[in-house]
């Protein structure tokens, strides 16, 4: 006999065993997707042909607003952390240079360069290693690269190999959002680039495992970065975090050498790390990637995130509860317990003919959007 | 019949929403381009790129990983425009009009951007060098970037852009808050999650006290009521009793909705609750160098 009324609890109780399967849910329970302690177990995997002995989950700094996090980080054992010039206006790494000040031979710094004239990529490296407090950076990112011919510029090889021979960098390489694996493909064929910053998750296809294979092999030390879209809610989701989860899958390709997660509290920081004394089968991978709804920004995760941001107090989250029960887990029973339960909802014009919604979700859904399909799925009902 | 008619009451209602969604969508975005100039620009200046829109998905094409930072402050969507001067085509700028749901989102990218206090005169506050210029008016945040030194042309361009925002919404009533005495010039910053990196703190303010070589801050968290404010009072007290430690002193004046400890990164700890705002000092090294700026921030509390 379905419950009258489907609470969020219950809820996501249900999904883990719909969407994992019964007997996965425990077995993820078990393995050790807690907090990281003080003692919890650090990985470290060589970057490429650098020989740099990384942590497989490294850190990724530019959301980060506070050293306190950092040094947290670095109490954990984590040991590389990517920056850039920009972020910020250089605030970024100006907080990197204060935090590891007296402690910079034990971390790995990368940060970036933009392309443009060398007079002013040079003042942009003596910038960063000004912001930085030190007299070298350990990795150098040319940012940003678009398309295969970037990754064979001829004077990009010059200016980076200028700043190698000058001991401004130690290693150097290149990021990308775009095109990755053409990219990753046209870096393998020469000798030059050390380090590959790549969006990389459970959502790429074969082709770019296959590119990111083929670049490691050639040497080249891949760092993953966007490895995660999801919250930080894991009490909500049957004691997984998806966030953990997400990580994990991205460090069992052994082609990854470390992942640079965004973080902005102790919280999250002790939970990526925590990911490093995770063993899972690749049978368990496999079935977390039906997560991908979750961590997609698809649909709502019901994080409460956004709880109270509407001023006229509107039945948002309910709205979304259902959007989130039919497209998200295409679970229409669901969606009927939901309406049946409050009847109320079916009075959703107030919330959709809003011109002025004020809610902002924190993970880029659209609330609008998942508003009006709500509405559909209403005038359905 | 009844079935057929029902079918295209419905498709009527899919049809206007769709013809809303498509005149909400750009009346979005023209609102957001309108605010690019096009006349009354600096002599010899002339627009030759954009007005560009960007939304959440497309940012990360024009700005790269930094498209995070904007979407956690709630971004909402951009416009990218390039000027170039007729004669000297070296010499362009580079402007970006963020809008970022209200003025309390569009300060905080600001004052994640200021590093220094140089204000510029336009907008709600502002920042202008040689090379760059930003402020933010209203829920927008705008940020231009000059190729050449150029300080006169960034000061008409900002100018230009800040009269074309009407909205007089003000600066976010917490900034005057926090006491003015000692307060390090442009410190106060707005995090829309993690204040303090605490995840329970969630969004707030902090403004910077510098003490010697070392740095007090305050800050001031807010919630959504007295009840989560409690809450989030209780957890930071657990917090401190699991990696710090609590201090058995007495709190006056500030009552039992206070307590003092340590925090292993952040050093000395005084917090303490007024309604829905959690408020406190981090970083101090003696009572006396926080408890007066606390009374006086909280004083200030309306």
């Amino acid at each position: 006999m379905p419950t009258r009324r489907m609470d969020r609890r219950k809820f996501m109780k249900n999904l883990s065993a719909t969407v994992l399967g019964v007997a996965a849910a425990p077995l993820l329970r078990s393995a050790s997707f807690g907090k990281s302690g003080q003692g919890a177990s650090v990985e470290h995997r060589t970057l490429g042909k650098t020989g740099l002995r990384v942590t497989s989950v490294s850190m990724g700094v530019m959301n980060c607003s506070d050293p306190s996090v950092l040094l947290r980080a670095f109490d954990l054992g984590i040991n590389f952390y990517d920056t850039a010039d920009c972020y910020m206006r250089g605030r970024n790494e100006e907080m990197v240079g204060k935090t590891f000040e007296g402690k910079r031979t034990k971390v790995f710094i990368q940060t970036k360069v933009h392309a443009n004239h060398e007079k002013n990529m040079r003042a942009s490296v003596e910038t960063s290693l000004r912001r930085l407090r030190t007299d070298y950076i350990d990795v150098l990112v040319w940012h940003g690269h678009s398309s295969p011919g970037e990754v064979s510029d001829p004077d990009l090889f010059e200016f980076m190999s200028k700043m190698k021979k000058e001991g401004k960098t130690r290693f150097t390489g290149f990021s990308t959002h775009r095109q990755m694996a053409p990219l990753l493909r046209e870096a393998a064929k020469s000798n030059f680039h050390d380090v590959a910053l790549i969006s990389y998750n459970f959502t790429h296809s074969k082709d770019m495992k296959e590119a990111v294979a083929l670049a490691a092999q050639s040497g080249i030390g891949i760092v993953a970065m966007k490895t995660q879209a999801g919250g930080y809610k894991k009490e909500k989701m049957g004691g997984l975090s998806p966030h953990q989860a997400a990580l994990k899958y991205v460090l069992m390709d052994r082609n990854v050498s470390c992942a640079v997660p965004g973080v902005t509290t102790i919280d999250q920081i002790e939970e990526c790390a925590a990911v490093m004394g995770a063993s899972f089968s690749q049978r368990n991978l496999n079935e977390l990637k039906q997560y991908q709804s979750f961590l997609q920004g698809r649909i709502c995760t019901l994080c409460g995130g956004c709880k109270g941001e509407c001023p006229d107090e509107a039945d948002r989250s309910d709205f979304l509860r259902l959007a989130a029960y039919h497209d998200g887990y295409q679970n229409d029973q669901l969606v009927k317990e939901v309406l049946e339960g409050n009847p109320r909802l079916k009075n959703i014009e107030p919330c959709s003919g809003c011109s002025s919604c004020a809610v902002v979700c924190r993970r880029g859904l659209d609330v609008r959007t998942q508003v009006k399909m709500a509405k559909e799925i209403i005038l359905r009902s | 019949m009844e079935k057929r008619k029902y079918h295209r009451k419905l498709w009527i209602v899919f049809i206007l929403a769709g013809v809303w969604a498509c005149i909400e969508t750009t009346s979005w975005a023209a609102a957001l381009e309108s605010l690019v100039p096009k006349k009354g620009l600096p002599q010899g200046w002339t627009l030759i790129q954009g007005p560009q829109p960007y939304n959440r998905k497309t940012l990360f094409e024009h700005i790269n990983g930094q498209a995070e930072l904007f979407i956690q402050y709630g971004f909402q969507g951009s416009v990218f425009a390039i000027y170039q001067h007729k004669e000297r085509t070296q010499n362009q700028i580079e402007a970006d009009i963020y809008d970022m749901g209200n003025a309390v989102q569009a300060f905080g990218v600001f004052s994640r951007f200021r590093n220094e206090d140089r204000p510029g005169g336009f907008g709600l506050d502002s920042y202008l060098d040689d090379h760059s210029a930003f402020f933010y008016k209203s829920r927008y945040f705008v940020l231009l970037y000059a190729a050449e030194s150029n300080r006169d042309t960034l000061t008409h361009f900002s100018r230009l852009i800040a009269s074309k925002i009407s909205d007089p919404t003000p600066s976010p009533k917490e900034i005057g808050f926090f006491p003015k005495d000692g307060l390090k010039p442009a410190s106060i910053q707005y995090f829309p999650e993690g204040l303090l990196g605490k995840q329970f703190l969630k969004k707030g303010f902090r403004g910077t006290y510098p003490n010697g070589e070392k740095e007090t801050h305050l800050f001031l968290s807010i919630f959504k009521d007295s009840r989560e404010a409690t809450n989030a009072l209780k957890l930071f007290q657990e917090d401190l009793s699991k990696k710090g430690k609590i201090s058995p002193e007495n709190v006056i004046p500030f009552g039992d909705q206070a307590f003092k400890g340590e925090d292993p990164y952040q050093g000395k700890v005084i917090v303490l609750q007024k309604g829905f705002y959690l408020l406190g000092g981090v970083g101090f090294e003696k009572d006396e160098g926080v408890i007066p700026r606390l009374k006086e921030l909280l004083g200030r509390i309306k």
